[in-house]
């Protein structure tokens, strides 16, 4: 995709999220759709590292709790301002990332999903244990500043702000991805996905641009760590849990991994199905089961898949048996 | 002190040999890292627990892998078989749904408030060992681990089904050109897996209380159990499950503050230094 491409499909996606934030007249909904957006962006960092790498994490709450964590430390201590705090979170959650990754994308398959699952699972015991400053198992508040980038704190939290806030930053996420993985560093870490062995042949190294998608989908899971960490002024162990990863790679899966907007779709799924049940929700977790297992069955390149295959069939007529879509 | 803890370390190793065993053999015919395997593991304890509650233990002992045996059955026929073509993460994925439909499943028919099976009477007393009093239901748990690590790899070293077990789990498509039914084989086996699990929850149902969430701890170890040991491996998981319960028990008297991570710390320490765990040669 060309960058004025690009640029012009961001635009009008930023025009959509002000027309949902003009016509949605009730708070409670738009913290909602809030809450899906980050999430959102969650699934865009563990999507990307699927779909370029081709592997599976089961572990990336870590940097999602660790967004949140790294800002509350970082503000309660008040090592420097908020501003600067926030960049400096989303650096260290890359550099340690990248260190991570270096060790562990040389496990291959199912082993790495477990790799990142006992790394995460280590730091969800350690934030539930820690005692001081981080709370242990009650969490920590986030001590936000009166101001940030000169925005005073009240209209920050304005549920219409910080609907934008995080509706941009989805778009401006998944803009600069499919920017950057049009370019070559994203031809490369393809070819590593498809086969390793023949790209090492070619002369590619194939460690480190692995270990540097993991460091990016790190960044991008950090950025809604933070958005998170503002929305709820709050951070707990249970965000580093394994099953906020996995409920994350479900949306992922649902909406499917193929395609740049599968993550978005899936948690804007996953949330207005979860609004929708109302009174069921006590049973959310098995209906999300029963519908990941049907996506999985009846289309397993996800919701997006199905649409463009829908798509296709609406342009150039049902398919022809033996014929390939 | 380090006896009692050497001791409950060796309960916990061998509860794991029963889980992980099951883990493994699904895992070798079917290439599925089985994440319904804690919620059959939750469901043979409830199980396990209402058919106790109506008679006594002895007969939960025997009905609940029976029932998880059928379900896992049911499992293989209708999930894994049917799917067997499909990308492994998704058939994964397809588990982890099942695991997220079970717990529900539980938290509905018996509620969200933990429950306790107690000791059956039989073995409700203590035996002295070096000075120290070890109760005799737990022994009786090392003891059925033993059986079940023994138990199966005789079965798969000198039962004709063992050797086609052993044949299809490395080269299922070879096995049926030689005539063996993979299909069938794959249903016993995932059954007799999901037996295991079942049998794994009865066995700790008396010294581990039973709650909806209880499946997620015993089913990361088992995990973990089963990486380290090579993905598909009875003896390498029969290692990493002894392995990993005396690691949890000495780290507990030694170094309390992070023995929780120790085991994790072990996982990536083997797997960095061997990627396909200790027994393992598949990738």
């Amino acid at each position: 995709m060309s960058l004025s491409r690009i640029g012009f499909l961001g635009l009008l996606a930023l025009l959509g999220g002000a027309l949902v934030m003009g016509l949605t007249q009730s708070a409670s909904l738009l913290g909602m759709f809030t809450q899906a957006v980050i999430y959102a962006i969650f699934a865009l960092g563990v999507g990307v590292l699927l779909r370029q790498n081709g592997l599976v994490s089961f572990g990336h709450a870590l940097f999602f709790g660790a967004a949140g964590y790294g800002i509350g430390v970082a503000l309660t201590l008040q090592w420097m301002p908020a501003e600067l705090a926030l960049l400096a979170v989303l650096a260290a959650i890359g550099a340690g990332a990248f260190l991570i990754g270096l060790v562990i994308v040389r496990v291959p398959g199912i082993a790495f999903g477990m790799l990142t699952l006992a790394i995460g699972q280590m730091a969800y015991l350690l934030a539930s244990r820690a005692r001081g400053l981080t709370g242990g198992a009650d969490g920590m508040g986030i001590p936000w500043p009166d101001t940030l980038f000169g925005v005073p704190q009240a209209t920050l939290l304005q549920p219409a702000t910080l609907f934008m806030l995080a509706w941009a930053l989805m778009v401006a996420v998944t803009c600069a991805l499919l920017w950057l993985l049009g370019t070559r560093f994203g031809a490369v870490t393809e070819a590593i996905r498809d086969n390793e062995e023949r790209a090492r042949f070619i002369g590619i190294k194939t460690t480190v641009p692995r270990a540097l998608v993991y460091a990016l989908s790190a960044v991008v899971t950090g950025i809604a760590g933070l958005l998170s960490a503002l929305n709820t002024g709050f951070v707990s162990p249970e965000s580093l849990h394994w099953s906020a990863s996995a409920i994350t790679l479900l949306m992922v899966v649902v909406g499917g991994f193929k395609r740049a907007t599968g993550p978005i779709v899936g948690a804007i799924v996953y949330f207005l199905f979860k609004d929708l049940l109302g009174e069921w929700a006590t049973h959310s977790m098995a209906l999300f089961g029963a519908a990941l297992i049907a996506v999985i069955v009846f289309s397993p390149d996800g919701i997006t898949g199905a649409l463009a295959r829908l798509r296709q069939r609406l342009r150039h007529g049902p398919l022809k048996k033996g014929s390939q879509p | 002190m380090l006896t009692i803890n050497l001791f409950n370390g060796l309960v916990y190793g061998a509860l794991l040999i029963i889980m992980s065993s099951g883990l493994a053999l699904i895992y070798g015919l079917r290439r599925v890292v089985n994440f319904a395997h804690g919620a059959l593991y939750m469901l043979g304890a409830y199980i396990g627990f209402t058919v106790a509650m109506h008679s006594n233990f002895w007969v939960a002992l025997l009905a609940a892998p029976l029932a998880m045996a059928m379900v896992g059955v049911l499992l293989d026929r209708y999930g894994l078989r049917l799917l067997q073509d499909r990308e492994p993460l998704n058939v994964m994925l397809v588990t982890f749904g099942l695991l997220l439909i079970l717990e529900d499943l539980v938290a509905f028919v018996w509620g969200k408030g933990n429950h306790s099976l107690f000791t059956p009477e039989l073995l409700n007393f203590s035996v002295s060992v070096f000075g120290e009093s070890l109760p005799a239901y737990r022994i009786g748990v090392i003891v059925v681990g033993a059986a079940v690590a023994l138990g199966l790899t005789l079965w798969l070293r000198f039962s004709r089904i063992g050797l086609f077990v052993r044949a299809a789990s490395t080269d299922p498509v070879t096995t049926s050109m030689q005539g063996v039914n993979t299909d069938t084989l794959s249903a016993g086996v995932v059954g007799l897996g999901a037996a295991l699990a079942g049998l794994a929850g009865v066995v700790a149902a008396p010294f581990l209380s039973l709650s909806p969430h209880m499946s997620s701890d015993v089913l990361i170890d088992s995990f973990v159990v089963v990486v380290i040991g090579g993905l598909g491996s009875l003896a390498g998981a029969f290692v990493a499950a002894l392995l990993l319960g005396m690691m949890q028990a000495i780290g507990a008297v030694y170094l309390p503050q992070v023995s929780v991570l120790l085991p994790f710390l072990f996982m990536i320490a083997v797997l960095v230094w061997k990627p396909s765990g200790l027994a393992g040669s598949r990738t």
